[in-house]
């Protein structure tokens, strides 16, 4: 089963900021979103998470359309972690992680709470920070411990097949090198799990070598949907990036300086 | 006690200390119930009262004029202190408060329209000792909307701009209450002086028992917001995606907001910082998730408000101060701390 936008376009005041994309994410599968600034990409996210609905097309959750599902079920579909707004109360970092909780209306799913807590903390390197304030974490320990709230919202039991989403909007913005790797392995680690991915990423070699699928967005539209090695061209990315790409043919990496 | 606590604190999003706080805010009102209605001009022994050891007059002071008072004094407090909390919550600003924004000034404003034209345009008979409240009701959630308006549905617009949206506010239905006070009558204008200090002497169990008859049931309406509160604060878009129907919550945040504090303002007039105060202090002790927050609010609140009209009425005996001149006297450095506190972070 699987996530599909069908030709969505969006516009704000007539004027086009995605048009007529095709987009499909299906379970066990990570797909990147990459292109220049203000390609779209960020709205993109947010019409397939179903923050704003498309000027035409429609976006389907296994074979649903979203607009008919309701914000409670969706919350148990697909979490996002996008670029986040400035908390004002001084929440603990416990407290934060938490609130990716949803409440089952499950009384099997409650006793499992703590637990789940924890492991996540665990999972996210964030034991030490638990009781430390949020507002008074660096920008990358900030983003871990969202990224930690976007994989509580999904939990579920080891032995549940549910079927599950997670959009993530620049997951790896400050963050050092060694949690840019533990993150994209722990996303790799999801979509083994069952999870299906969708991933706005900057870094075009995070992209090649994690991602199942590349969708090339430049001013809203689609260049290029496939496989890393079909879409990282160095013909293409020169075209849309305006700069001259070099892809290296044995490693696949991708160098521009 | 701890340990005991911890045994027994199932609940999810408050924790053991939390919970023991509330525990003793719980003693605490309790203390100021007790001191509320023994101490004033007139003493009364709630002992006494009890085993039937006291006069006739004792027993009718206390039953018709103290013990209302105190009751009124609490429902008071602990309706602006939630309002308070639940508002800085939705607004996502530590300075929101039923009186800065306006609220309080909009119920002033209704209430007052009735005092003084009321008596022309509606008969008493229709609603009789009712219409003022209502009024009240109507004037906070009036207010409200404007604010909604005015902040594009709550949008996060920054703590500037809101204040200054209250100032606005408060200085349009001062204008209303000023026009108001102008037109009326030396009878009518008694009653008006006591709206713009707040004063709870004019307390009866016909307006009090209402009182609790309608604040209640909201206190519980919203106290299952508390969550969806916490989740609102990473943001609208975060907290829908989180399944909160955000605007579900705020509709039913204002609608309790103007209720109780409609209601209040009716019954006691303006009496300011209470709902600023007291949310800030319970956070400095506790934290801030909601669903510890509102329900100490509420606790705390009101005992501050049983307290503070224990003041006013044994600070300058046999006379009385306007209980709403001694919440702002204590409230109003608090508020310069807090502009100072924020301005640093």
């Amino acid at each position: 089963m699987s996530i599909v936008g069908k030709n969505i376009s969006y516009e704000i005041n007539g004027a086009k900021i995605l048009e007529d994309i095709d987009f499909k994410l299906n379970q066990n599968e990570i797909v990147s979103i990459i292109g220049p600034n203000g390609a779209g990409k960020s709205t993109l996210l947010g019409l397939l998470a179903g923050d704003i609905l498309p000027t035409s097309g429609k976006v389907f959750y296994q074979g649903r359309e979203l607009e008919s599902i309701s914000i409670q079920d969706r919350a148990f579909l697909r979490s996002v972690m996008s670029q986040s707004q400035q908390i004002i109360f001084d929440y603990s970092v416990k407290e934060i992680i938490e609130m990716g909780w949803i409440e089952r209306g499950i009384a099997k799913y409650s006793g499992n709470f703590s637990e789940a807590v924890t492991n996540i903390a665990d999972e996210c390197d964030l034991k030490k920070l638990l009781h430390r304030k949020f507002n008074v974490l660096s920008g990358g320990e900030q983003r871990r411990v969202h990224y930690a709230r976007t994989i509580l919202q999904l939990w579920r039991h080891s032995n549940s097949n549910d079927e599950r989403f997670m959009f993530l909007d620049e997951p790896t913005a400050n963050l050092d090198l060694y949690y840019e790797l533990k993150l994209m392995n722990s996303i790799k680690e999801k979509a083994k799990e069952g999870y299906g991915i969708g991933l706005i990423v900057h870094d075009l070699n995070l992209a090649s070598i994690f991602s199942d699928k590349v969708l090339l967005l430049k001013n809203g539209e689609c260049i290029s949907y496939g496989e890393p090695s079909e879409v990282l061209t160095a013909k293409k990315l020169t075209e849309v990036y305006g700069i001259p790409m070099k892809v290296n043919d044995r490693t696949k990496r991708i160098t521009y300086y | 006690m701890f340990e005991l606590i911890s045994k027994f604190n199932k609940l999810k999003f408050i924790n053991n200390l939390q919970l023991l706080i509330i525990l003793i805010l719980v003693v605490v009102l309790f203390i100021s119930l007790y001191l509320g209605i023994s101490l004033g001009s007139f003493q009364i022994s709630f002992f006494d009262y009890l085993f039937g050891n006291d006069s006739k007059l004792q027993q009718r002071v206390f039953e018709e004029i103290r013990l209302p008072r105190v009751f009124l004094a609490g429902i008071v407090g602990a309706s602006l202190a939630l309002s308070g909390a639940s508002l800085q919550g939705l607004f996502r600003n530590p300075l929101a408060d039923p009186g800065l924004i306006g609220v309080s000034a909009g119920a002033a404003l209704g209430a007052t329209l009735v005092i003084v034209l009321g008596s022309s345009w509606v008969p008493s008979y229709i609603f009789g000792p009712f219409i003022l409240p209502l009024s009240a009701i109507a004037g906070a959630a009036f207010v409200i909307y404007l604010l909604y308006l005015f902040t594009k549905g709550f949008g996060y617009s920054g703590i500037t701009y809101m204040l200054l949206v209250g100032i606005a506010v408060n200085a349009l239905a001062s204008v209303g209450i000023g026009i108001l006070t102008f037109i009326s009558t030396d009878s009518e204008l008694r009653g008006l002086t006591f709206w713009t200090m707040g004063s709870f002497g004019a307390a009866n169990w016909l307006l009090v028992l209402p009182a609790y008859i309608f604040i209640i049931p909201a206190f519980i309406w919203l106290l299952n917001s508390a969550r969806k509160l916490d989740l609102l604060q990473l943001g609208e878009p975060e907290a829908i995606r989180l399944g909160v129907d955000v605007r579900s919550l705020k509709f039913k945040v204002i609608i309790t907001s103007a209720i109780v504090v409609g209601i209040s303002v009716s019954l006691s007039g303006m009496i300011g910082f209470v709902g600023l105060v007291v949310p800030h202090l319970v956070r400095l002790i506790g934290g801030v998730n909601h669903n510890y927050l509102i329900p100490a609010s509420i606790i705390f609140g009101s005992s501050i408000m049983i307290i503070a009209d224990l003041l006013s009425r044994v600070l300058i005996q046999p006379a009385e101060l306007p209980v709403g001149l001694l919440t702002s006297a204590i409230g109003a450095p608090f508020f310069l701390w807090l502009i100072l506190r924020v301005k640093k972070t």
